[in-house]
């Protein structure tokens, strides 16, 4: 009572106390959700990194399995987070097979039977090109900052990222860490668990290299941890930012079909 | 020969029980050889439509191949097994295979299929591949001048993708090597019908598919056709002997399922059998007992003069025996035409049963010594079991007594 018969008297005690009140109201909510907004901002960063604006990327695929290893040299170019475009380069036996990815579409195209596939939602989690990457892995089509609640840990080096999915989420993963290098802001490693809490997989990003000026882990390593002997090694030859060549027109089916 | 003497005299002098006692033996043996038959044959025929069909009497894998199949798990030297086989005068022949599950497409449709490649010549003289090509003619291994191969299809794919022959079939798999396997065919030869096991299947030549999957000279199977049916697990073992590295399987073992559920309806069919063969040994036992006890007297005077109990209980055992073959042999005369009938005409089926794009119009018996001789023993023995324990009664008999009774 006395604290409002005061304001009213004085102009500059109210002002003092809406301060004070703006201050209490934020020491609260505002904490959480700011760091949640840092963690969304983190994934954010993370997953643009390889991307910018638009982006080409040369890059080889290294498929290790107890009965063969398997050498596979890419092209990928990308605009957003919503177009990329990949096609293989070699073995000669598969040049020329493509994947286009426009929003939450997916196509693939077999050069030898001239034929584009649809990759139905169902195989969303099936392999890519027989790799241990996912076709959802390559074209991101679970957003993590929309899917997933995030909480942040925080150590001197690192920050660990704990993705749980929200309850409509449709996923397989029931947790996902994801450890990024406070110091250069890039992924550092992402753990993914199943339900039972037990870890399925790991992608690990290491050798850092300097792409036009962004130090970027060039080599990404992917180890499905329920089948012995298998990985996956993905390494960045090069990656160049908004080049000159890369619009709306590689991002077609148009172009998904063109011999190459 | 005494004994045998009064045997038969004793059979004989009960002339129309003998008689029923012995149709009832009789009657229960050739129910019993019919029965046999009638499975015996059934089974056989299914047996060897499916060695014939695909399985081979023996076939040879990579491992647990035949349980487990993985496309990786290969016999890398078909050439070095194939010498091996082609020199071993048991093998009638044998056929080199590559399988993969892919997905089938036209312009318009796509449905799932199982792709064989197989060794086309060696595949003509062991299994039945060729007499099941319903349309078309049987492939050559060489591709066209356009550089696609050729490929019969089961006639399910054939309509479910509505194409014929001509036509342009593309499938899509994964390679050994992870990589994607595609590529286009041209159907030549439509297989087997709609409702056959082969309705889903794309067959290619073997270096077609080898190349497919890009596995080239290996094999996921090698399947035998020994020159005699009865010698597939003795050859096999044989052949695991001299391929110590490789999996070599009789067909009890790759179609263990069939042949276990074989086995047990086998010994189901036994059993009811022993059933019959108990009640027709009730209604023998019943004489036994009769001309036992009528004959009292008889065994009274018997041993009054100085028979011994165990000639005594070896008469009746004897009167049984003779009995008993005196019905088999009867029984033989009408089983043997009748089974002979059963396995070379057999019984017209109704509506001809269609197993697997084979279709069977009778239903046949198998005649072998099996078949015969089982229920035959099977009815001796029970035989002897029986008048054991009415001849132990009859040489137990007290002389005073049994003179004393009527």
């Amino acid at each position: 009572m006395y604290d409002i018969r005061s304001s009213c008297l004085s102009g500059f005690r109210h002002r003092l106390l809406l301060s004070y009140l703006l201050l209490l109201l934020s020491l609260f909510p505002f904490n959480i959700a700011s760091a949640a907004e840092t963690a969304i901002e983190i994934i954010d960063q993370m997953e643009a990194l390889y991307q910018g604006e638009s982006s080409r990327a040369s890059m080889t695929m290294i498929v290790e399995t107890p009965q063969y290893q398997r050498t596979i040299e890419l092209e990928a170019s990308s605009m957003g987070t919503e177009n990329s475009f990949i096609r293989i380069i070699s073995p000669r036996k598969d040049r020329g097979i493509a994947t286009l990815k426009l929003d939450m579409e997916m196509w693939n195209y077999l050069p030898k039977i001239n034929k584009v596939i649809k990759v139905p939602p169902s195989m969303m989690m099936g392999s890519w090109m027989g790799s241990d990457f996912t076709n959802d892995d390559l074209v991101k089509q679970t957003t993590l900052t929309d899917e997933y609640a995030l909480t942040l840990e925080e150590t001197d080096e690192l920050y660990t990222i704990v993705l749980v999915p929200k309850e409509e989420t449709v996923t397989v993963w029931g947790k996902i860490d994801y450890i990024v290098n406070k110091q250069y802001m890039v992924p550092v490693a992402q753990n993914f668990y199943d339900d039972n809490g037990e870890i399925i997989r790991k992608l690990e990003f290491t050798e850092l290299k300097d792409f036009a000026g962004r130090m970027i882990p060039s080599r990404l390593e992917m180890i499905p941890m329920n089948k012995e002997g298998n990985k996956t090694i993905v390494i960045y030859d090069n990656l160049e930012f908004n080049p000159p060549g890369v619009d709306e027109s590689i991002f077609t089916l148009r172009n998904l079909r063109s011999r190459f | 020969m005494l004994l045998f003497k009064l045997a038969f005299r004793n059979i004989f002098r009960q002339r129309r029980r003998s008689l029923l006692t012995a149709l009832s033996m009789a009657g229960g043996y050739i129910l019993c050889v019919f029965s046999f038959s009638l499975s015996e044959g059934s089974y056989n025929n299914a047996i060897s439509f499916f060695t014939l069909d695909h399985t081979g009497h023996v076939q040879i894998h990579q491992d647990d191949y035949y349980r487990r199949p993985k496309i990786h798990k290969t016999i890398d030297n078909p050439e070095s097994v194939s010498e091996l086989l082609d020199a071993n005068d048991e093998i009638e022949s044998h056929t080199l295979r590559v399988f993969a599950p892919a997905i089938a497409y036209s312009d318009t449709d796509n449905t799932p299929a199982q792709v064989i490649g197989v060794d086309l010549e060696r595949e003509r003289s062991t299994s039945t591949l060729e007499d099941k090509v319903s349309s078309g003619s049987y492939i050559d291994s060489e591709p066209n001048a356009e550089g696609y191969y050729s490929a019969m299809i089961g006639a399910g794919i054939a309509n479910s993708l509505n194409i014929d022959i001509g036509d342009e079939l593309i499938l899509i798999s994964q390679g050994a090597d992870g990589s994607v396997a595609n590529d286009i065919y041209i159907v030549k030869a439509l297989v087997g019908d709609r409702d056959s096991l082969d309705r889903a299947t794309v067959f290619l030549p073997l270096r077609a598919a080898q190349e497919f999957l890009s596995m080239f000279g290996r094999v996921h199977e090698i399947s035998i056709l020994l020159r005699d049916d009865d010698a597939a697990r003795d050859e096999a073992a044989l052949l695991q002997e001299q391929l110590p590295e490789l999996t070599v399987s009789p067909w009890q073992v790759v179609e263990s399922t069939f042949y276990q559920s074989m086995q047990t309806d086998k010994q189901g069919n036994n059993f009811s059998m022993g059933v019959i063969v108990f009640i027709v040994f009730v209604g023998v036992l019943n004489t036994v007992l009769m001309s036992v006890l009528e004959r009292t007297r008889e065994f009274g005077v018997l041993k009054a003069i100085g028979s011994r109990p165990f000639k005594i209980a070896l008469l009746i055992t004897l009167e049984t025996a003779v009995l008993a073959t005196l019905s088999l042999l009867a029984g033989l005369l009408v089983a043997v035409p009748l089974v002979a009938w059963f396995t070379f005409v057999g019984i017209e089926l109704a509506q001809p049963m269609n197993v697997g794009g084979i279709v069977m119009s009778h239903l046949t018996g198998d005649m072998s010594l099996f078949v015969f001789a089982a229920p035959l023993i099977l009815i001796v023995i029970f035989a002897i079991l029986i008048s054991v324990p009415a001849g132990i009664r009859a040489a137990r008999i007290p002389p005073t007594e049994a003179m004393r009774s009527h």
